[in-house]
């Protein structure tokens, strides 16, 4: 199927030390190419976002421009979720997916390597837009019309035509995951076998496929609206078009996207906690299901965004209580994690720490999202300071903890080589630190009455206060994702791992690390969630272990 | 692990000892709809706080009671599985508890909704239409009389809002918090609202939906006043209004609708001065870039009644132009 890989020569131009990363269709290296892009995109929105908390800092400063501090808002959400967090996701599926599964590739190998290249030059439209007459797009992530339409020059155009190609290539991207998992799985891995960020990225991939299309219909038409004067967002007398379908459209894609996000982390949680407990994870069943159920709620939670279009109250009230039906496999995901600790014997390598990390943040991400969903109190916090803690909360201290967990985790199955743990933790606390003192207080200033999206606020000591806290603790946070980079250059000359340096679990583990490019050369009939763990017992019981 | 985000609560607390709250609940309330948004705030935070005790204390206690210690890699944890019983009771019991939640908010939604009795027998809600505009408010009352960004209302009255925005406009979001939740004001759509403030004073607040470069500036204000006090501004402001002699109107059209871009004394900011512009002399060619726009510059009033627009430019000549 993936055609016959290392069994054709490639001519000699493509075997350079760099050619050969451009015509790669070996999904290691496509994952890594991900990870790597996605990585440099992070710093770069990590940059937008230092910039706007030190305008932030206190009141009325002037360290940006009003439309400065909107493109970099704008730019800074959209390239998060679109350029870092999906896609790395995405790399490390690709890097995964077909180890932990004993294939040699991905089912579509150049389909996979299209998909890459897509969201390379996608991501470079968005960021060259500040290039762009009048600058890059400054209507925000969700680009509201009318406002969006209105926006004059071409950087909501370059937005819009980011966002098609990206979303092009996720959808390639997840059309190939899912064939592959179907179909190209090992001897013995049945469904209940395979390993649970498999499972994450099962539905992760199911979601993509289900609502991507839903945002190039609401793009393409708001692109018509901007350029060829319909007016489907717009009310324009008898022509009648609703802003409000617009958002309707957006968050239908929005909240899906959400647990795009963060459902293969799970996936990376519930590979970690069981290596690090040396324990086997506490209801693989229940955890998976609860993948599952949150992918289907998902699609139907979506105006719980729109609270305050004005709605009747009987779909405010649905989408209250289908909201509030997620944290029910949600809480199911948390309460399973913390029994998979009980009784554990927890190592605390770095790729731990981030987990554990994870868990006790998201919760506070999870919680704060129950008085959003309740529509009353979202009157209030809504589009506040509140919101802005709540998706940093889920976003940064659920994905982005739990990539760097998965980091942590297979660094050494990449490249061969560990990252080193006494600078990991020293960067993994004070990313951590930093962190919640960054968010934390902007649940305050969210419900003392500060809107999002405002360059700078009211002269007040205790809003000063709070922001001046946020800014500091970004500063922090800006140093420990610094320390990590500063990990990553000197692991080129790091401790040599092994194939299996955690005593882990799942297949991947079972290859030489790095992998060479056909993955295995002959992978063990799986006989249950953890096939190493068996296999080690069965070498263990003939005394060859 | 959780040392720092404690020594971050513990500030807060202290913070919540010296202001009244410190942001720990939405700010006061001083209309009954934001009363009772404040206690379904506070009901969920109850809930929502034994939560996260109890997952962030067990947290701590497993990481502490089952740290590796002397313990090898190699030495196994227990090895279980998992628990039917266990998991069913943390499935129901997050049920539970929702249901909990959901059904308060229920409960309170008409207290939260509805406009309150009237407390004089037949008193009727004053009904004021707000109006979002880039990037000010404009307040009709019933009896024709304009207000702009700053909206008066009397105390213990009940004030029913009509939210929108003209159709060339964009989003925004009507908000003072003190006075209940936020609606949208969108172009082609009126959402209603209320209040009923309790006390006289000023309440702030501001746009609450990204409208533009000047969304920040984009405040709200609500001024409540004694009863006689309201109905004496209302009925002298309407007809100083309407006869073209209102001693302030022109002024607070122009600090609304143009100073937040041209600045208080014309200065000129994002937009060019007027103070020795020409054009402030010439009341057609303001009003033609008033309604219709020009550049970057939105159509701030293209759907201004006559009598507001004579308001503006009037002043505008007097306090610009070669007059003044």
């Amino acid at each position: 199927m993936a055609g016959s890989p290392g069994r054709h020569t490639p001519p000699q131009w493509q075997r350079g030390r760099f050619a050969n990363w451009f015509v790669t269709v070996d999904h290691k290296r496509i994952g890594i190419l991900y990870i790597a892009t996605a990585g440099f995109f992070f710093l770069a929105a990590g940059v937008m976002a230092l910039l706007m908390r030190t305008q932030l800092a206190q009141a009325d400063l002037e360290v940006v421009t009003r439309e400065g501090y909107n493109q970099l808002f704008t730019v800074h959400g959209t390239m998060m979720i679109f350029l870092v967090v999906v896609p790395v996701l995405a790399g490390f599926g690709n890097y995964l997916v077909p180890l932990m599964i004993g294939a040699r590739d991905m089912a579509f190998p150049r389909l996979n390597a299209m998909s890459y290249w897509l969201y390379l030059f996608g991501g470079l439209v968005l960021l060259f837009s500040f290039f762009a007459s009048e600058g890059a797009p400054r209507a925000g992530w969700t680009s509201y019309p009318p406002f969006s339409t209105y926006t004059t020059g071409v950087g909501q155009d370059l937005w819009i035509l980011s966002l098609h190609i990206l979303t092009l290539s996720s959808l390639a991207g997840a059309i190939n995951f899912i064939v592959t998992i179907h179909n190209l799985r090992t001897r013995g891995m049945s469904w209940t076998r395979m390993p649970l960020f498999v499972w994450s990225i099962e539905v992760y991939a199911g979601l993509l496929i289900l609502v991507l299309p839903t945002l190039s219909a609401g793009l393409t038409l708001l692109l018509f609206d901007r350029k060829l004067g319909t007016n489907f967002f717009i009310p324009a007398g008898d022509a009648d078009g609703s802003p409000v379908l617009y958002q309707h459209v957006f968050w239908f894609f929005g909240h899906p996207e959400v647990y795009i996000m963060i459902l293969p982390v799970m996936g990376i949680i519930s590979e970690v906690l069981p290596v690090f407990a040396r324990k086997p994870i506490f209801g693989y069943k229940a955890i998976a299901f609860s993948t599952v159920a949150i992918g289907f709620y998902s699609m139907l939670v979506w105006a719980h965004h729109m609270f305050t279009v004005g709605m009747p109250d009987f779909l405010n009230g649905f989408f209250m209580v289908s909201s509030m039906i997620i944290a029910v496999p949600t809480g199911v995901k948390i309460f399973n994690w913390l029994a998979t600790l009980w009784r554990g014997n927890l190592h605390f390598d770095t790729a731990m720490l981030f987990a554990l990390g994870f868990l006790s943040v998201f919760t506070i991400g999870g919680l704060s999202g129950i008085f959003l969903a309740a529509f009353p109190i979202d009157w209030q916090v809504h589009d506040t300071y509140f919101v802005v803690a709540h998706l940093h909360y889920v976003l940064f201290g659920g994905s982005i903890l739990g990539v760097f967990a998965g980091l942590y985790y297979w660094w050494p199955k990449m490249f061969g080589r560990m990252l080193g743990e006494r600078l990991g933790k020293l960067s993994f606390w004070t990313t951590f630190v930093g962190f919640n003192l960054t968010f934390f207080p902007q649940h305050l200033l969210g419900l003392l009455g500060m809107p999002r999206r405002i360059y700078t606020y009211r002269d007040d000591a205790l809003w000063e206060a709070y922001n001046l806290a946020s800014t500091i603790g970004s500063y922090v946070m800006g140093l420990g994702i610094l320390l990590f980079v500063v990990n990553v250059v000197r692991s080129r000359r790091g401790v040599r791992a092994g194939n299996d340096p955690w005593l882990a679990d799942t297949l991947e583990w079972y290859t030489t690390s790095p992998p060479p490019e056909h993955n295995f050369d002959k992978v063990p009939y799986v006989t249950s969630a953890r096939p190493l763990y068996d296999l080690r017992r069965r070498l263990r019981e003939r005394g060859a272990l | 692990m959780f040392i720092a985000f404690c020594a971050l609560v513990a500030l807060a607390v202290a913070g919540a000892a010296l202001a009244d709250n410190a942001g720990f609940t939405p700010v006061e309330p001083r209309s009954p709809n934001a009363e009772a948004i404040n206690a379904s705030y506070n009901w969920v935070a109850l809930f929502t706080g034994v939560i996260f005790l109890i997952v962030q204390g067990s947290l701590i206690l497993f990481v502490v009671r089952y740290r590796r210690g002397r313990r090898r890699r190699t030495d196994e944890g227990a090895q279980v599985h998992g628990n039917t019983n266990l998991e069913l009771a943390w499935t129901i019991a997050p049920v539970l508890i929702l249901v909990a939640i959901g059904a308060f908010i229920f409960y309170k939604l008409p207290q939260i909704r509805d406009i309150p009795e009237a407390s004089a027998a037949g008193e009727e809600p004053l009904d004021v239409t707000v109006k979002g505009y880039r990037f000010y408010w404009q307040y009709e009352y019933p009896n024709g009389t304009i207000a702009l960004d700053r909206l008066r209302a009397p105390v213990d009255g009940n004030v029913r809002l009509l939210i929108t925005a003209p159709d060339f406009d964009v989003i925004h979001s009507w908000w003072i918090p003190a006075l209940g939740g936020k609606f949208d004001a969108i172009p082609g759509r009126t959402n209603e609202s209320w209040f009923r403030a309790s006390r006289e004073g000023v309440y702030r607040g501001q746009c609450a939906e990204f409208c533009g470069v000047q969304h920040t500036a984009m405040t709200a204000t609500a001024e409540v006043l004694p009863r006689e006090e309201f109905d004496r501004w209302l009925e002298e402001e309407g007809r100083a209004q309407e006869a073209g002699r209102s001693e302030t109107f022109g002024r607070e059209i122009y600090d609304a609708a143009c100073a937040k871009c041209h600045e208080l004394g014309g200065e000129g900011d994002i937009g060019p001065p007027l103070k020795g512009n020409a054009l402030v002399n010439d009341a057609e060619a303001i009003e033609d870039v008033v309604r219709n726009g020009r550049g970057a510059m939105p159509p701030v009033g293209k759907d201004w009644e006559e009598r507001q627009m004579d308001a503006l430019t009037s002043f505008l000549e007097e306090e610009f132009g070669s007059g003044g």
